[in-house]
C-alpha cells in the first residue's frame, strides 16, 4: 500500500501543490488526470525519490520512505519519452535492473524473455533500440520497468504521442498485464477517457489537496 | 541535405575554385614533394637508427601519458560543467580555456617559470605542459557531451535500482565513452605533434619527431632524414584522424537530449564543496603558469621593475617582431577567413561539393612543421622560387588556421533553413541580395569567430615559422624563443613580457569567441 500524507511542493519559490494526500491500496490501479502543468510529474517525481519535497510523508507498505533514495524504493516509473538507455538493445535494456543487481545472467536472460513475451515482444530481443516505433518502444519501457519488479509502478502519461488505432490497443494490453500481475498502479494522463479505461479509481489532482 | 536556394545558380561552383587551387597548390603539392622525396630507399635507411627510434619511441610515450594526465584532470571539471549551474559557471568555462589558445612557445616558458631547474629538460615537464596545454579542451568536449546526455535517463536507471556509481558507470561513462575516445585521440595528436612546448621546455635532450625535423633540416641539413620524419608523422596524424571520424560517425546515432537541462543548482554542501573544490582547482592550474609569465617580466635582477617592458618598447628589432606578427596576423585573417567563408558556403550550398570539407581538413593531417619544411622544399625552386616571399608566412599561418574558421562557419551556414531564403527571393530579392540580408546577416558573427581565431594561430604560431621566418621579419614566438635561449636576465624578461602580450591577446581572443559563438547558438534557438 502507497500513502502520500500532505506533501507540498513549491517551484520557483511558489507552490506547485500543498498538502495533497493519496492511498493506494495493493493491487489497485488509479488514475490521475489534470490539466498540463498542474504538477501531476512532479508528484510522480516526488513518489520515485527523483524530487526533493517541501513537506510531507510517503509510506509504501507502512514504511516511511520520505527520505530513502530513488534506488532503494522499489518504485518503477515509465516516462512519458520513455529513456530507453541508448547505448543497450532491447533486451538489455529490460534487464538493466538485473544486471546492476549482479543476477547470474542464465536468470537474467530467462526473465528477460519472459518479460518480453509478456509485452509480446520477444522477436525484438536483439534489435537496437534505434529500431523501434512508438508503440515497440513504450512497450519495452514498461517491460523494463516490470522486470525490476517494483512495489509500486507509475505511469507517466505512457500513451502520450501514439496514434488512436495503437493508443486503444495498448490501453487495452497495458490493463490486462497490470491487472493479470497485480500490479500497484498509478497512471497519470490528461485523457479522461483513458483513465476511465484503465483505472480502479479515477481522482483529479487538484481533488487531493486538503 | 536537400538542394538549397543558392544551388540553382552556375556560378555557385565557382566558390569552391579558390579554396581547392590554394589547398592544392600550398598542401597537396608540398605533402605530394615530400613523399616523393623521401619515399627512396637510401631515405628511410634513417628509421633503423637508434636516436629516431629513441626520439619515436619518447614522442610516443609521452603523448600517451600527457593524454592520460588531461582527461584524467579533465573529467571532474566536465562534470561540474554538466551537471551544475551557479554563478561565475561561465567565467569559470572561459578561464580553463584560456590555456588551449595560448601559443604553445608561451606554455613552454611558463613552465620554465613554475618549475624548478631540476624539472626543466625533463619528461614530467613535458607532460605537465601538454596536460596543461590540453585539459580545458578535453573538459570543454566531454563537458558539452555530457550535458546533452538526458537527465531523464539517469534518473530511469535510479529507478530501476541503480546506485549513483552505478549509474555514473553504466550510463554516463558508457554515453560518454565515445566523446572521451574521440578527445583522447585529438589531444594524444597535439602532445604527438607539439613543437614549441618541447623547443623550449625540453631542449636538446628531450626531442620528439617534430623538434627532430626542424633540428634535422635547419641545423645538421639533413633535409631527406626530416623529410622521412615528416611523413612518418604525417602517417600517425592520419590514422589517429581516421579513427576520430569512425567515432564521430557512430557517435551521432545516439539519441541526445536538447530540450531539459542537466544543470541543477548546488543545494548540498557536499556538492559546494566538492564544486568549489574543483573549481578552484583548475582555475589555479590554469592561472599560475599565466600569472608566473606577468611575475617575470615585471622582475629584473631580482627586483621589481619595469624596465624589460621598457627595453621592449624602446628596442627596434624587438618593436618590428611585434608590427611584423601583427601585420601577418591581418594578412592571415584576410587569406583564412575568405577561404573559409567560400569553403563553407561550397559546403552549404552545393550537396555535391563534399569533397571541399576533406581537402580543406587536409592541413590538420599535416603538422605546422612538416608544412613548413614542405613549402621550403617545394618552392625553392624555379620556376616556384617564392622561399624569400613575405607572403609565404601569412599563407602558412592561413593554412593552419584554415580548418579551425571552416569549422566556426560551415555550422552555422548549415543550420540556416532554405526556407528563409526562398521567403526573400519570393518577395523579389535577387539572389545576391539574398545571400546579403539573410545569410551575411546571421553568419557575420561566425566570420568574427573564424577571424579570431585566425589571428590567434598567427600571433603564436611557432612551427612553421621557424623555418620560413626571415632574419629581418622575426615574429613574435621567434622573438620570444631566440631571447629566452640567450643567457642575461634583462633579456630574459624581455622574452617573458613578449610571452605576456601574446596572453593578453589570447584572452582577448577567448572572450571573442566565447560571446560570439553564445550569441549565435542563443540566437539559432530562438
Amino acid at each position: 500500500m502507497l500513502e502520500i500524507k500532505n506533501i507540498t511542493v513549491n517551484y520557483e519559490s511558489r507552490p506547485l501543490f500543498t498538502n495533497l494526500s493519496l492511498t493506494i491500496q495493493r493491487g489497485e490501479i488509479v488514475a490521475l488526470t489534470g490539466p498540463s502543468g498542474s504538477g501531476k510529474t512532479t508528484l510522480l517525481r516526488c513518489i520515485a525519490g527523483l524530487e526533493v519535497m517541501d513537506a510531507g510523508t510517503i509510506l509504501l507498505n507502512n514504511n516511511d520512505i520520505t527520505n530513502r533514495p530513488a534506488h532503494k524504493r522499489q518504485i518503477g516509473l515509465v516516462f512519458q519519452d520513455n529513456q530507453l538507455f541508448p547505448h543497450l538493445n532491447v533486451s538489455q535494456n529490460v534487464g538493466y535492473s538485473l544486471k546492476i543487481q549482479r543476477v547470474a545472467k542464465q536468470t537474467i536472460a530467462t526473465k528477460v524473455h519472459e518479460a518480453l513475451d509478456l509485452v509480446g515482444l520477444s522477436h525484438l530481443a536483439d534489435r537496437s533500440i534505434t529500431n523501434l516505433s512508438g508503440g515497440e518502444a513504450k512497450r519495452i519501457a514498461v517491460a523494463r520497468a516490470l522486470v525490476a519488479e517494483p512495489e509500486v509502478l507509475l505511469l507517466d502519461e505512457p500513451l502520450n504521442g501514439l496514434d488512436s488505432e495503437l493508443h486503444s490497443r495498448l490501453l487495452e494490453d497495458l490493463r490486462a498485464l497490470l491487472t493479470a500481475r497485480g500490479t500497484t498502479t498509478l497512471h497519470v494522463t490528461h485523457d479522461h477517457a483513458e483513465a476511465a479505461t484503465i483505472a480502479h479509481r479515477v481522482l483529479d489532482l487538484r481533488q487531493l489537496f486538503s | 541535405m536537400p538542394a538549397t536556394l543558392f544551388q540553382q545558380n552556375r556560378g555557385i561552383k565557382l566558390l569552391a575554385v579558390l579554396p581547392t587551387v590554394f589547398v592544392f597548390t600550398f598542401v597537396v603539392v608540398p605533402v605530394g614533394n615530400i613523399l616523393f622525396t623521401s619515399l627512396k630507399f637510401e631515405s628511410l635507411k634513417i628509421l633503423k637508427s637508434e636516436t629516431i627510434l629513441n626520439v619515436v619511441w619518447f614522442t610516443t610515450w609521452q603523448a600517451i601519458i600527457s593524454t592520460i594526465a588531461s582527461l584524467v584532470i579533465a573529467l571532474p571539471i566536465a562534470a561540474v560543467i554538466a551537471n551544475f549551474k551557479f554563478r561565475s559557471q561561465r567565467l569559470i568555462i572561459s578561464l580553463i580555456s584560456v590555456p588551449f589558445i595560448l601559443p604553445s612557445i608561451v606554455v613552454g616558458a611558463a613552465f620554465l617559470q613554475v618549475l624548478p631547474n631540476s624539472f626543466h629538460r625533463t619528461a614530467f615537464a613535458l607532460i605537465l605542459a601538454h596536460t596543461y596545454f590540453n585539459f580545458g579542451f578535453a573538459a570543454r568536449i566531454i563537458g558539452a557531451r555530457w550535458l546533452q546526455i538526458h537527465p531523464h535517463l539517469d534518473d530511469a536507471a535510479r529507478t530501476l535500482g541503480a546506485s549513483p556509481r552505478q549509474v555514473f558507470t553504466s550510463i554516463t561513462l558508457k554515453l560518454l565513452g565515445k566523446v572521451i575516445l574521440n578527445s583522447a585521440l585529438v589531444v594524444f595528436t597535439l602532445c604527438f605533434t607539439s613543437y614549441g612546448v618541447v623547443r623550449i621546455l625540453g631542449g636538446p635532450s628531450r626531442s620528439t619527431i617534430e623538434t627532430e625535423i626542424y633540428f634535422r633540416a635547419m641545423q645538421l641539413g639533413d633535409v631527406s632524414g626530416a623529410l622521412v620524419l615528416s611523413l612518418l608523422q604525417i602517417c600517425v596524424i592520419s590514422i589517429a584522424f581516421l579513427l576520430i571520424s569512425s567515432t564521430r560517425r557512430t557517435n551521432r546515432l545516439q539519441i541526445i537530449n536538447t530540450t531539459i537541462s542537466r544543470q541543477r543548482l548546488i543545494n548540498k554542501t557536499s556538492q559546494k564543496l566538492a564544486v568549489s573544490t574543483i573549481c578552484l582547482m583548475s582555475i589555479a592550474f590554469a592561472l599560475v603558469p599565466i600569472l608566473a609569465i606577468f611575475r617575470k617580466s615585471l622582475i629584473s635582477n631580482s627586483s621589481l621593475s619595469t624596465n624589460a617592458w621598457r627595453e621592449v618598447l624602446s628596442n627596434t628589432r624587438v618593436l618590428n617582431s611585434l608590427i611584423t606578427s601583427l601585420g601577418y596576423a591581418v594578412v592571415t585573417i584576410l587569406i583564412a577567413t575568405t577561404i573559409a567563408l567560400l569553403a563553407a558556403s561550397s559546403l552549404a550550398y552545393n550537396k555535391n561539393f563534399r569533397f571541399i570539407s576533406a581537402l580543406t581538413s587536409l592541413p590538420i593531417l599535416v603538422s605546422a612543421v612538416s608544412i613548413g619544411l614542405g613549402i621550403i622544399v617545394t618552392f625553392d625552386t624555379q620556376p616556384f622560387n617564392w622561399r624569400g616571399s613575405q607572403m609565404m608566412l601569412p599563407i602558412a599561418h592561413a593554412l593552419v588556421a584554415l580548418p579551425l574558421a571552416i569549422r566556426a562557419i560551415t555550422p552555422v551556414l548549415n543550420d540556416i533553413p532554405d526556407s528563409l531564403r526562398q521567403a526573400s527571393s519570393v518577395l523579389g530579392a535577387t539572389n545576391w541580395q539574398v545571400w546579403r540580408t539573410i545569410d551575411f546577416k546571421i553568419v557575420r558573427r561566425a566570420i568574427i569567430v573564424a577571424a579570431a581565431i585566425s589571428a590567434a594561430v598567427s600571433l603564436g604560431e611557432f612551427g612553421a615559422s621557424s623555418f620560413l621566418v626571415r632574419r629581418n621579419s622575426e615574429t613574435l614566438p621567434v622573438t620570444i624563443s631566440r631571447l629566452l635561449s640567450r643567457p642575461g636576465d634583462i633579456l630574459q624578461s624581455q622574452g617573458y613580457a613578449l610571452a605576456s602580450l601574446l596572453i593578453i591577446f589570447s584572452i582577448i581572443v577567448i572572450f571573442v569567441i566565447d560571446k560570439f559563438s553564445t550569441t549565435e547558438s542563443a540566437n539559432s534557438r530562438a
